[in-house]
């Protein structure tokens, strides 16, 4: 009965009017200013951060959560739309979901990532609720080896990303994990690839380069050929899903659902790993595999499931430890840190009302994202009916805004601007963009806990194997890669994917 | 009245005007909004004590007094910027010991002059340090620990934020001071650090005091000795660093700054508001809260104290080897 206790003192605290207007400006605001290309949650909450220093602590927290949960869909209805991913989440969306949109079915796709969204948030706010504490020993669990480990798997997953050539795919994420080595060496700090340009010591950053690569590389795409976007968007049909349609992403939301509620309590790059690991997942076992990359509702409703419900499932690490697992976090503890409450291992019993409040709010402001987004899909479904001249200029403003606002650096513009041309390049030749954007994730990962592990191992490998957790991870890697490798299954992916 | 005697007239008053909009006068300042540039992300300390006394200067002086955050290679960019800004007192910058004393000798080349260097305005507050283990080390106290790395040389590890942080070279002095060995492990921010040291993967850090406390009220991890001059009000029990080794301190702390070049009577007035802002109660307590020290001082006694913290970590770099950027 003391769950019951817990979840009223949560409810009567999320419930004040107060508190359920600022999860609501939370939410709205969120959602604003994140549906503008490049600015993810990150940016979002330290664009707004300041606005919380007045409030009461549980409101203050309960504000940024919403602008969390906001930010993120904002940033998916973006990739869907203009093929434009805001936050590294949403990169997997935008290949099925932009497809979806240029057959006229944007609707029908943003529809699927919100649902699909409310429910894992149910779900996960809800296992939040019940299993905190032994999840986060699971977070703890997991060092240097382990997520070595799972980099490597993650990365032999990936493979799966690739509709097209094998080799191509391979050269991509290659390709992404190179450009994921600019900047400072984290063990020795020497700089690596930076020309002397001291913002490439911390490296290129993310946001600017896809953003290149997707959105800016999409408009010159399109400027190529216009004749072919203009009848893409005119046939824009049924805003809601078809009953077939509800049937199809049934397995794809749960399973995305549970592989993301895991995923996310990993600190560093849990959450992002979720729904890159949902899609692939999706794309081996789904019946509708061939249509994969030419847009499968599947491929929309299993990322964005997990991506969701890793975002609830990442605040475990810093609600219970106190330890923020990335830099959405990092910034809730900074807020919290200057209300005067330092989050810790206590948090849960020095701060009930906080702790069961911001839980129950969770929920709240995920029911308010899809009460607020389902009628605004039939208007931003209106938006790509603006004509496409004077829609592009208004996207490379945005971007450019987008870009700039990261780390307010005019460089991040022009990485951006570089990266449009090197993707443009990339798809005269064919070669995919996912890919390579999963290896630049990926890449500083697996590097810098490599070295970690080989440093706490003294320089002795065999600690990726005497782990037990590393070692299943290894062996599911080894498993995987024979499966790609083999000639039957071989067959059966270029008879899906060539055509 | 003759073209000329018009000109000069009309000369002479432009002459009176262009003295109006000179900001000579330290009187008029601030006439405008103010840039404080945080050359660190948003929703960390150095960001949030700008903050904090940002505030305060808006309603003392009646102007906004605007954060800009400008982060990138440890500080250097937001400061490249600041160095460039018109030297008006209207853009001013917030520094930090990696930022101000430490990349001095750790980067080769610096986006600024260094010798030219900032016009310091006050120091802001400090932050302790505080050396915590794992329980699995099994060791209580400093000695303890000095004598089993000194059995098990480079066996052990310590975690920090990135290589060159007032974390790592906190662990480079007490290497240095100790005659001991340890593996330094880098990570890419101070959570991650302290999370794989409370799992038990890395033996220990030295991690700022406010995070680092609530873990050791936990029992997460123990907390052995507090780099501060003095005891840190956080955790009372744990003794200093300097009672092992006398002068021992490596904090962290944050201080304003401005462009090189700006009227003396300018610094001079916002390190007199800066002072009296940080004498105030409620801002005590709200920095305390933090786990820091309130500080404030002149400008002269600043830039005093900024040289010999050069001094200290340049001679630390130089004895531990950390490799130059």
């Amino acid at each position: 009965m003391e769950f019951v206790s817990d979840l009223w003192l949560g409810a009567s605290t999320a419930f004040l009017p107060m508190n359920l207007v600022y999860c609501f400006v939370g939410v709205l605001l969120g959602t604003a200013i994140g549906v503008l290309p490049g600015l993810g949650p990150t940016a979002t909450i330290a664009m707004l951060l300041p606005m919380t220093f007045e409030l009461q602590p549980v409101s203050a927290l309960i504000m940024l959560a919403g602008i969390f949960y906001g930010a993120q869909y904002g940033g998916s209805t973006t990739a869907i739309l203009i093929n434009l991913p805001g936050e590294s989440s949403s990169v997997v969306t935008a290949i099925d979901g932009y497809q979806m949109a240029r057959k006229g079915r944007a609707g029908a796709a943003l529809a699927t990532a919100a649902l699909g969204s409310f429910f894992a948030g149910t779900v996960s706010t809800l296992l939040l609720a019940v299993a905190a504490p032994p999840l986060a020993e699971i977070a703890l669990s997991f060092g240097p080896a382990e997520y070595f480990s799972l980099m490597i798997l993650g990365l032999v997953a990936s493979v799966a990303l690739a509709s097209g050539s094998l080799l191509k795919a391979f050269a991509m994420i290659v390709f992404g994990l190179a450009l994921g080595l600019v900047g400072t060496d984290v063990e020795t700090g020497a700089a690596r690839y930076t020309f002397g340009i001291p913002e490439l010591y911390d490296g290129l950053n993310f946001v600017a380069v896809s953003m290149g690569i997707f959105g800016i590389c999409e408009i010159l795409r399109n400027l190529e050929s216009e004749s072919e976007r203009t009848v893409g968007v005119k046939r824009v049909s049924g805003l809601m899903l078809a009953k077939d349609d509800l049937k199809r992403i049934v397995a794809p939301v749960l399973r995305g659902t549970a592989l993301g509620s895991i995923l996310g309590v990993l600190p560093g790059g849990g959450a992002m790993l979720s729904s890159f690991a949902a899609y692939a997942l999706e794309k081996r076992v789904s019946s509708n595999r061939a249509e994969f990359g030419k847009g499968a509702i599947e491929g929309i409703a299993a990322p964005e499931s997990a991506n969701n419900a890793g975002a609830q499932t990442s605040f475990i690490p810093m609600l219970t430890l106190g330890i923020p697992g990335n830099p959405v976090m990092a910034l809730m503890v900074g807020a919290m840190i200057i209300q005067g409450i330092t989050p810790g291992p206590n948090v849960i019993s020095s701060q009930p009302a906080l702790f069961w409040g911001m839980i129950v709010s969770m929920w709240i402001g995920n029911l308010m994202l899809v009460v607020l987004n389902l009628p605004l899909i039939g208007l931003w479904v209106r938006l790509l009916t603006v004509p496409y001249s004077m829609l592009f200029p208004a996207i490379i403003v945005f971007c450019c805004i987008g870009a700039y606002s990261i780390n307010n650096n005019i460089f991040d513009v022009l990485v951006m601007a570089g990266f449009s041309i090197v993707g443009f390049a990339l798809s005269k030749m064919r070669f995919e963009p996912a890919p390579l954007l999963l290896g630049f994730i990926l890449g500083p990962m697996l590097e810098e806990n490599l070295r970690r592990a080989m440093l706490i191992g003294q320089g002795n490998p065999s600690i990726f194997v005497t782990s037990p957790l590393s070692l299943v991870l290894l062996l599911i890697a080894v498993g995987l890669l024979a499966l790609v490798l083999s000639p039957r299954i071989r067959k059966t992916r270029e008879e899906a994917f060539v055509e | 009245m003759t073209f000329k005697r018009l000109v000069k007239i009309a000369g002479f008053a432009g002459l009176l005007m262009g003295a109006a909009f000179q900001p000579l006068s330290a009187e008029e300042y601030p006439s405008k909004s103010v840039t404080i540039i945080v050359p660190f992300a948003a929703g960390g300390n150095t960001d949030a004590f700008a903050r904090l006394v940002g505030q305060e200067l808006d309603k003392r002086f009646g102007q906004r007094f605007i954060i800009e955050n400008k982060p990138g290679a440890g500080g250097n960019v937001g400061l490249g910027d600041l160095s460039r800004a018109k030297a008006d007192g209207y853009t001013l910058g917030m520094g930090t010991v990696s930022s101000n004393a430490i990349n001095q000798t750790l980067y080769k080349v610096l986006p600024y002059d260094k010798d030219k260097g900032f016009a310091p305005v006050s120091l802001v507050a400090t932050l302790p340090n505080v050396l915590v283990v794992n329980p699995k080390l099994s060791v209580k106290t400093v000695p303890e620990l000095i004598d089993l790395l000194k059995k098990e040389p480079g066996k052990h590890t310590y975690a920090s934020s990135g290589v060159g942080t007032s974390i790592h070279l906190a662990g480079e002095l007490f290497s240095t001071r100790a005659g001991v060995k340890m593996t330094h492990v880098s990570y890419k921010s101070s959570g991650q650090a302290i999370m794989d040291v409370v799992a038990g993967h890395v033996d220990m850090m030295f991690d700022n005091i406010p995070t680092a406390a609530e873990q050791v009220k936990a029992g997460k991890v123990l907390s052995l000795a507090v780099t501060s001059a003095g005891k840190a009000d956080l955790l009372p029990e744990t003794p200093t660093m300097a009672s092992y080794f006398p002068g021992f301190e490596a904090t962290s702390w944050h201080g304003l700054f401005a462009p090189p070049g700006t009227p003396p009577e300018i610094v001079e007035k916002v390190s007199k508001a800066v002072g009296e802002i940080l004498r105030e109660p409620a801002m005590r307590q709200k920095l305390e809260g933090m786990g820091a020290k309130p500080e404030g001082n002149t400008p002269a006694e600043f830039a005093k104290f900024i040289d010999v913290e050069t001094k200290k970590w340049a001679e630390t770099i130089k004895a531990a080897g950390v490799p130059l950027q």
